[in-house]
């Protein structure tokens, strides 16, 4: 029997961070139906933070989608999330950077200034009732250590699912097996596997990453996303229909991918 | 000791580039790593010659071709021979079909074509260990396939893990892996090659796009033309601070550069970044945030980024705003 894997979709919120394109509210609103539609299991709709006019746009898409668990995306920051949790989406999650060069050089920081914010932010969501997953950021180029100690602090605050971000896309397929197999020896929390394509390997690290565990498969649709873009959906679907099932196929991803095409033109 | 063989020059025989841009383009993929370059034979005639000192591999079809073009370092063919300096060809589009290479072990080097779902069978590494077991007094060589668009991560995973040989073709044009998708991943991951120039990828795809008359995408990892955009505010800020935050490995490495992109998703940190770039006076934090008001609503309703030219009439018209409010 074949393993059943999730489809996290974010082609609306890391998707359009593609330079080139804007979405309109509309146009947010359409794709999210046909994702809601073909049964996509969440779909990060966007980051509230960022304007009026995006949180109306998340809160519109809430109310239209009923099938798919609707999640926004904040910073590691009290503010970020309390704008969020206006929002009322189903699932919160907090981006907490992991790495040294992103806590040391981007933050200017330390891995101790990280967890207590980390445990902030979850507390403020949580206090709301709101699902939260945590993303650790640039995952791939991490100590494995403070990864595991964050771990078992985001367990104890009843988180449950992890992302595991290869931000820079620099995992390969061995470093990809090692990365997933460790955590999953060290906790029960779900994995979300999130990689992007800067080595073309997206598609093979996702299925890696499934494979060694990852419940939960981050894609964009046309695989658009920052630099060389993110895990393509179609195409993670069509190479691994035969050893996982998911909730929709090929065909009705590529539908989608042709009733958007127009929207996402500029970012492919 | 890995060896990367490039294949793209036997895909070119329908529309011959001339001879200087074809020793052109070998020089410069063996300028970024290639090992041997696999020509076919209309290549190799309109090439008319082969420069000394570097590995050339003729692809050929009869073993009298062999005898016609002598001096190679290799020959390569889907017909079976088990001399010296002949690499055999076949094809695998099944796991199960390994068994065949005990049915060849006089040949001193295989070439394994296929196999392009490798990746997806839980025991794909004893599987390619098994290979290896298969031929113990021949070498073998890897050109996964790239249906299923794992042909580069195999290919890496072959050559690192397994120190083994492996084709592939520039911008995966034979649905290969992609020639330099695999030279960045083994530089990155174990230290490859780590002097080679890669800065002159830019030529490479010029000319590959004039040969074969096919722009490259826009995303294609690492020779795009698009990669080394950013507009997130969150990435501007961090590559300002340091590059390596949200970079792999620096623009520069592969002849590109990073660029600012204004639009929906740029912070303050951005505009003023971008402002700078432009050789604009930076304006107070206020102003700015009013310029980043005024860019969100209309990349927004404009469903795109912002061209350079627009973002200036933006400053402008919120500068002379500013100061109507300042005088009135």
């Amino acid at each position: 029997m074949k393993q059943t894997k999730y489809i996290v979709d974010t082609t609306l919120r890391d998707g359009e961070q593609s330079p080139g394109i804007a979405l309109r509210a509309e146009d947010k609103l359409k794709i999210a139906q046909l994702l809601d539609e073909i049964g996509v299991y969440e779909i990060e709709a966007g980051i509230p933070v960022l304007s009026e006019v995006e949180e109306e746009s998340i809160k519109n898409i809430i109310n239209h989608c009923h099938k798919s668990k609707i999640s926004v995306w904040s910073r590691m920051d009290v503010h970020d999330v309390r704008k969020s949790v206006a929002c009322k989406p189903d699932i919160i999650h907090i981006g907490a950077p992991v790495s040294y060069v992103q806590i040391y050089s981007k933050l200017k920081k330390n891995k101790s200034w990280v967890m207590k914010n980390i445990m902030e932010c979850i507390e403020v969501a949580k206090s709301h009732n709101v699902e939260v997953t945590v993303g650790l950021e640039d995952a791939s180029r991490s100590d494995i250590g403070f990864i595991l100690s964050m771990i078992k602090e985001l367990q104890r605050l009843g988180v449950t699912t992890i992302r595991v971000a290869d931000t820079v896309g620099t995992l390969t397929p061995f470093r990809t097996k090692e990365l997933i197999e460790t955590i999953k020896m060290n906790t029960d929390l779900k994995i979300e596997m999130h990689v992007h394509n800067d080595l073309g390997m997206a598609i093979a690290n996702s299925i890696i990453g499934a494979k060694a565990g990852a419940d939960y498969i981050d894609c964009t649709l046309f695989g658009i996303g920052e630099r060389t873009g993110n895990c393509n959906f179609y195409d993670f679907i069509h190479a691994c229909e035969s050893v996982f099932q998911f909730s929709m196929n090929k065909k009705q991803v590529r539908y989608v991918e042709q009733m958007v095409c127009k929207e996402l033109e500029n970012a492919i | 000791m890995i060896r990367l063989i490039d294949n793209t020059l036997t895909s070119l025989d329908h529309n011959l580039p001339d001879k200087e841009e074809l020793h052109s383009f070998c020089e410069l993929l063996f300028a970024i790593g290639v090992d041997a370059i696999e020509l076919s034979i209309p290549v190799y005639q309109q090439m008319g010659y082969l420069p000394e000192g570097q590995k050339y591999i003729l692809n050929i079809n009869f073993p009298e071709e062999k005898e016609k073009n002598p001096g190679f370092y290799r020959y390569v063919s889907r017909y079976e021979d088990s001399s010296d300096k002949f690499i055999y060809e076949i094809q695998m589009n099944d796991t199960r079909e390994i068994v065949r290479l005990r049915t060849h072990q006089n040949c001193k080097e295989i070439r394994i074509v296929g196999l392009d779902d490798l990746i997806c069978y839980d025991s794909y590494e004893r599987i390619l260990r098994e290979m290896i077991h298969a031929m113990p007094n021949g070498s073998i060589i890897l050109c996964p396939e790239n249906t299923y668009y794992c042909a580069s991560a195999l290919a890496i995973q072959w050559a690192s893990d397994f120190g083994g040989d492996i084709t592939t073709s520039f911008a995966a044009c034979k649905n290969n892996a992609a020639t330099e998708e695999v030279i960045m991943a083994l530089r990155l991951a174990i230290r490859h090659k780590p002097n080679r120039n890669l800065a002159v990828l830019p030529q490479l795809v010029r000319l590959y796009e004039k040969f074969t008359n096919k722009p490259i995408g826009n995303k294609k990892p690492i020779v795009g033309k698009h990669i080394f955009k950013v507009e997130a505010g969150i990435h501007v800020d961090g590559i300002k601070k340091n590059p390596a935050t949200y970079e792999a490995y620096a623009p520069s490495i592969v002849g590109g550069t990073m660029e600012v992109v204004i639009g929906k998703h740029s912070g303050s940190k951005a505009v003023k970044l971008k402002l700078e770039e432009l050789g604009y006076p930076i304006p107070s934090d206020q102003i700015i945030d009013k310029i980043l008001k005024k860019v969100k609503s209309f990349c927004t309703e404009h469903g795109r980024s912002l061209y350079v030219q627009e973002l200036a009439v933006m400053i402008k018209e919120v500068a002379d705003y500013e100061a109507d409010e300042v005088y009135r």
